[in-house]
């Protein structure tokens, strides 16, 4: 690894944009994979023998029965329809209803608007009131709905009846009686534990307590992604654990290290919304995101400058800036303070040992001192995983107290009043069962033998209780382990309430009744108080949790956010609006004392050895990291996060090991190559995955893959790799660990969607740097002068159109999943996607530029640009696919013969043909997450974007039929809706006035895709600006 | 052997729960459950169409009215019928009644009534004497060309997208 490896990315750049490994090295094989639009015929495929059918007897096949059918003249068949027996008051039928509700994994949270249909809930958007997130959800959220409908979750609660060394298990079905007899005998005897995720609701934290409080019980919080480093740096540093809201909306300059903020670490919805607000251009200045990355993370991809690490190096990026700053720059109030300089010497050298410029460093901490007390340092995740993770965790608190953020970007006036949980919670619950302190065991979903590094002990340990009662959604790895699985509610189907700041709180309504026999588990504790006559009088005589939580908002919540407002008033608000906020909730603060003694704790882990030796180590250092898909490994039988291609990589479907090029050409390894990964003396086998932009001495393995109790979906899919992971001194080394790797000689197909429909070479995205765009705020675009003979086509009424700020697009793919629920797009699994077959009809591009071993990322959105001159339309022999006088390019399905003619002919690559009736093979009751607005579409025919049609029609319709006219914002196509930073924006061309027109004529970095081909499309997209102090990019766009 | 064949194909067909009829509905005349005659309640009684179809202005959907709307009348009218008596037990059961759909649109064809009732178009434009029919039958063919015929018309200013109607 040469020293200029390490430099920022832009120093020594490329100018092409590549979509992978493959391009970039102009590999014949993927050329010819480009110019092959198609990869098969899906008459002659398929392993089977049946499946082989050539297309002649196909045919003669069809041609009899045709003759058949046509022989009676059948026609539809009788039809019933069976109306209500009383109306409902709210259903309209056809008519959308919203419910106000709440979103939570754990970590991330948001505020929903839930569209409902006839009683059934179709898809959830953000409510766009909030404070948070605006409209914005996250891909997981959308796919939350998902699970609702999952066939396979439990029906009424089980009993599993063990053999004596609970090796094997019988799972029978119980009733409710029965199963809260037996368990209220069991806990009545005391010793009881309850393990479960971060409670951020008051009811819900109410109602734990009154359960501990009546049984006398230890209450433990843990979650698979908890933030163990930053709550004992937190106890440290502040004498107090509770984590501060974070405000990346007024920080100007960001530094992370592995918090992958914007895609997986905590609150990353509402943080992602916040950093694209600081990053619009009509402010004054831009943000600038810095980003020190182990593994290759959605923040990283959108740093302005992005450094590659391994684990190790956290702690002296942090306390090398931090030397930089106070000891040679002489800056803040610390400058003068004798430990913390003392406490800083060993890190004088750390530049040199991370290989990267002093410079470098100096104008960091330069920068960040112009805009102190405007900055923020953040740090967290499972690369933190390790023995040095809260000396990191302090080393940031240091810098942000150095650079005064703590009351500004850091508002400690408002805490994130959930945020409890953590490993150390969970050492504790097993020492305790293991020492016999705990003899019976509550858990409340968290899957906690999968998700852990500590799961096999947990396990052995749960063995040796008298009582486990589990209370998930069906009997997963940690459910196996229970003497009862008690179906907790959906989400969907339960009341419950969010407070996920100090400040703000949510009311989380049902939308559907509980679709089996199931119950809240809420009340499921509360049935035990009753039983047991054990508890105050509201846990253990108030029948259901909705009065439950009505208690608690009369007694607890009312108090503090509504003095003075009576119940009912408040309540009606409540369901309205969806949340309350308290009035100050927006003026930042710090109520926490500072301990400096804290930060003399930190030392290099080698004290002994000086810097630059302990970097001479070759060792291979293990990078865990979490998917914005599955994070910890939850929602894994959620079909449409599986094909859901990871934002970085495109593959979907999988996990493997991230090895850099330098690594692969080391250890003579090919993409998809199966490799035996040692750690500790435990092995995994995992396909290698070549990743530009990666330490050259990290392996970086994602986890939640590798279940085996998730469901038919989730089963199998991937390596689980928490096993590789070990407890030693009290303290989870996870990340870090040294890693062997033992090359096989098998491959392993990986499905990775990055090079189906590319764009042969032609550049389509344009990117340039700030200093670039202050000159020339079109730098980048090379503007075509472009005529025809004919004359422009007249669209009267609407024109719709669509402007797509790559500049704010951070890539999270929150649109894909967006899509795929609003227009019912199937999904068509590991074997198709290999095939180039992925229905999705909005695809996020995802381009590397620079040197490959230190690539950078610009992020693309792609959908139908419904062009004015389509060339689909011209091709299509039976006019399956026209113009409408709208401007929107309409693909009729009944007319679709399935030439594929239009999608050969589109420049773009945006027409995804149906191969197969994936539909007919949704499981009940999973067909009632379809969209009743949009056509369920038969093999056979082409699909694409519509510009969410269905929505502009039924908009309109209601506006006529109400007598209004049509403004600005009325329509927003499902992509819009979801985009947590509003960088899709859709509207009236013809309106001048209107958001998208602006951006789509007036703004300089306004660029349509391919414009010399006059195509005239409806989707513009604006320059991405990357704020890296560069004076420039030497590349120019095509556009 | 033919007289065999054609015997099968008869059985056959005989035996599957489909219509008849070659081309496209227009007469479709099903027996329904209950025979429920819009020439009494629309034609004699003067009872008015957004009684009973009373979410037509607001929805794509024309609604047959729920057991409940039938019993705001029928809880005093005529209740020793023996139909209105089989309504009332499904009603006093928490039952519904399975009529038969008279009108289908052909497969991927979106139709608003809410939009053409805010354009003023008459129920019996689409419906025919809908008052004098004893038995409900499909009046229009409901073919794609009998919609366009009608958007085409310049005076209706109605779009003629494809969009408008398949999406």
């Amino acid at each position: 690894m040469s020293e200029e490896q390490n430099q920022p990315a832009v120093r020594e750049r490329d100018s092409r944009y590549y979509l992978g490994l493959d391009e970039w090295m102009k590999d014949p094989e993927f050329q010819s994979y480009v110019e092959n639009e198609f990869q098969s015929s899906p008459i002659r495929e398929g392993s089977e023998k049946e499946e082989g059918w050539a297309r002649r007897e196909f045919l003669k096949l069809m041609g009899a029965s045709m003759a058949m059918a046509s022989a009676g003249c059948i026609r539809r068949p009788v039809q019933k329809i069976v109306p209500y027996n009383k109306q409902p008051e709210e259903v309209t039928f056809g008519i959308n209803n919203f419910y106000t509700s709440t979103w939570s994994d754990g970590q991330d949270f948001a505020t929903l608007l839930v569209r409902t249909r006839e009683g059934r809930p179709l898809k959830y958007e953000g409510n766009p009131q909030n404070p948070f997130h605006k409209s914005g959800l996250s891909a997981r959220a959308q796919s939350h709905l998902l699970s609702l409908y999952d066939p396979e979750r439990l029906k009424g609660p089980v009993k599993n009846i063990f053999n004596k060394d609970r090796t094997s298990r019988d799972t029978v079905t119980v009733k409710w009686d029965e199963a809260d007899d037996a368990i209220t005998a069991e806990i009545a005897k005391g010793q009881v534990g309850i393990l479960t995720g971060q409670i951020t609701g008051p009811s819900q934290k109410a109602v734990v307590l009154d359960f501990v409080n009546a049984f006398n019980a230890s209450h433990f919080v843990w979650d698979g992604l908890n933030q163990d480093a930053l709550l004992k740096a937190n106890q440290k540093c502040y004498s107090t654990s509770d984590m501060p809201f974070l405000r990346f909306d007024k920080a100007k300059m960001i530094v992370s290290v592995d918090a992958d903020f914007l895609g997986t670490w905590m609150s990353s919805t509402t943080f992602m919304s916040q950093f694209a607000e600081a990053r619009k251009l009509n402010h004054s200045s831009m943000n600038q995101l810095v980003v020190f990355d182990s593994a290759y993370s959605l923040t990283g991809a959108n740093a302005d400058i992005r450094f590659r690490i391994k684990p190790s190096d956290q702690l002296w990026v942090l306390m090398g800036l931090a030397y930089e700053l106070i000891v040679n720059q002489k800056k803040s109030k610390f400058s003068e303070d004798k430990d913390i300089i003392n406490t800083l010497q060993p890190f004088a050298k750390a530049p040199e040992r991370l290989k990267i410029s002093q410079n470098v460093f100096a104008q960091m901490a330069k920068d960040l001192w112009a805009v102190k007390g405007e900055s923020l340092i953040v740090t967290g995740g499972l690369a933190l995983n390790h023995a040095q993770g809260e000396m990191v965790a302090i080393a940031a608190c240091l810098l942000n107290e150095a650079l005064e953020n703590e009351g500004s970007t850091i508002d400690s006036n408002h805490l994130m009043l959930g945020m409890t949980a953590s490993d150390t919670n969970l050492i504790k619950l097993i020492e305790q069962i293991e020492n016999g302190q705990i003899k019976r065991l509550v858990i409340h979903n968290q899957n906690a033998v999968y998700a852990s590094v500590l799961g096999a002990r947990f396990e052995m340990a749960l063995k040796k209780l008298d009582m486990i009662v589990y209370c998930g959604d069906r009997v997963d790895e940690t459910g196996r382990m229970a003497h009862f699985v008690l179906p907790d509610l959906h989400a969907m189907e339960s009341w419950s309430d969010l407070e996920p700041v100090d400040g703000v709180y949510a009311i989380h309504q049902p939308t559907i009744r509980p679709m089996y026999d199931l119950r809240s588990f809420g009340l499921t504790l509360m049935t035990w108080g009753y039983l047991t006559k054990k508890g105050p009088s509201r846990f253990k005589d108030i029948e259901t949790y909705y009065d439950y939580l009505k208690t608690i908002i009369k007694d607890e919540v009312l108090q503090k956010y509504a003095k003075g407002k009576s119940f009912d008033t408040f309540w009606d608000e409540l369901l309205q609006k969806g949340f309350v906020a308290l009035p100050d909730f927006d003026k930042t603060g710090s109520k926490r004392k500072l301990n400096k003694l804290a930060f003399s704790e930190v030392k290099p882990l080698n004290a002994g050895l000086e810097g630059l030796q302990a970097a001479a180590s070759l060792d291979l250092e293990l990078v865990p990291y979490a998917t914005i898909m599955f994070k910890e490994g939850s929602l894994s039988n959620v079909s449409w996060l599986h094909e859901l291609p990871d934002p970085i990589t495109k593959i979907c479907w999988d996990n493997y090991a991230q090895i850099s090029i330098a690594l692969a050409e080391k250890l003579k390894v090919k993409e998809g190559q199966l490799l035996d990964l040692a750690v500790n003396g435990k092995q995994v086998t995992l396909p290698a995955h070549i990743q530009p932009g990666l330490h050259d001495q990290v392996v970086a393995v994602a986890v939640g893959y590798g279940r085996t109790a998730a469901g038919q979906v989730g089963n199998g899919i991937g390596q689980n790799i928490y096993h590789l992971g070990q407890l030693e001194q009290n303290q989870i080394q996870f990340s870090g660990q040294k890693v062997t790797i033992q090359v096989t000689k098998k491959d392993y197909p990986l499905a990775c969607v990055q090079s189906h429909h590319a764009m042969e070479g032609r550049q389509i995205v344009a990117e340039v740097t700030l200093a670039e765009y202050l000159k020339n705020k079109s730098a980048g675009l090379h503007k075509h002068h472009i005529f025809s003979i004919w004359p422009a086509h007249k669209y009267n009424g609407h024109k719709w159109g669509m402007a797509i700020d790559l500049n704010s697009c951070t890539g999270c793919s929150a649109c894909m999943v967006a899509c795929q629920a609003e227009n019912n797009i199937p999904v068509v699994g590991k074997k198709y996607i290999l095939q180039g077959r992925e229905m999705h009809w909005i695809r996020m591009d995802r381009y590397y530029v620079g040197n490959p071993s230190d690539a950078e990322i610009v992020f693309q959105p792609v959908m139908c640009q419904h062009c004015d001159n389509a060339p689909c339309e011209t091709v299509c022999p039976v006019l399956a696919t026209v113009h409408s006088d709208e401007g929107l390019n309409d693909m009729v399905y009944n007319r679709c013969v399935g030439t594929r003619y239009c999608s050969n002919n589109c420049p773009y690559k945006v027409r995804r043909f149906n191969w197969f009736s994936y539909t007919h093979k949704i499981d009940k009751p999973l067909h009632l997450a379809l969209n009743p607005d949009v056509t369920v579409r038969m093999r056979g025919v082409m699909e694409k974007c519509t510009f969410c049609t269905h929505r502009i029609k039924s908009t309109k319709i209601e506006l006529k039929t109400q007598g209004e006219t049509y403004k600005d914002g009325d329509i927003k196509t499902a992509c819009q809706e979801t985009c947590p930073t509003g960088a899709i924006v859709f509207g009236d061309l013809n309106d001048p006035e209107s958001e998208v027109s602006k951006m789509f004529f007036k703004d300089e970095r306004s660029y349509a895709l391919l414009e010399e081909f006059h195509a005239a499309p409806s989707v513009r997209y604006l320059t991405k600006i990357r704020n890296n102090g560069q004076p420039n990019r030497h590349n120019e766009s095509h556009s | 052997m033919p007289k065999i064949l054609l015997s099968v194909c008869v059985i056959v067909l005989a035996s599957c729960d489909f219509q008849w009829g070659i081309g496209y509905n227009q007469g479709y005349s099903p027996e329904q459950p209950i025979p429920f005659d819009h020439s009494l309640h629309v034609g004699k009684n003067q009872i008015q169409c957004q009684y009973c179809h009373n979410q037509v202005d607001r929805s794509p959907h024309s609604n047959i009215p729920a057991l409940s709307t039938c019993m705001n009348c029928h809880n005093i009218v005529k209740t020793e019928s023996p139909h209105i008596k089989k309504i009332t037990e499904a009603y006093n059961k928490g039952e519904s009644i399975a009529w038969v759909k008279v009108h289908m649109l052909p497969d991927h064809v979106k139709f608003n009534h809410s939009a053409h009732i805010a354009k003023g178009v008459n129920c019996q434009t689409c419906h025919g004497e809908i008052e004098k029919m004893t038995q409900v039958a499909q009046f229009s063919d409901l073919s794609m060309g009998w919609c366009v015929n009608c958007h085409r018309q310049p005076e209706n200013k109605a779009p003629i997208n494809c969009s408008t109607c398949h999406h």
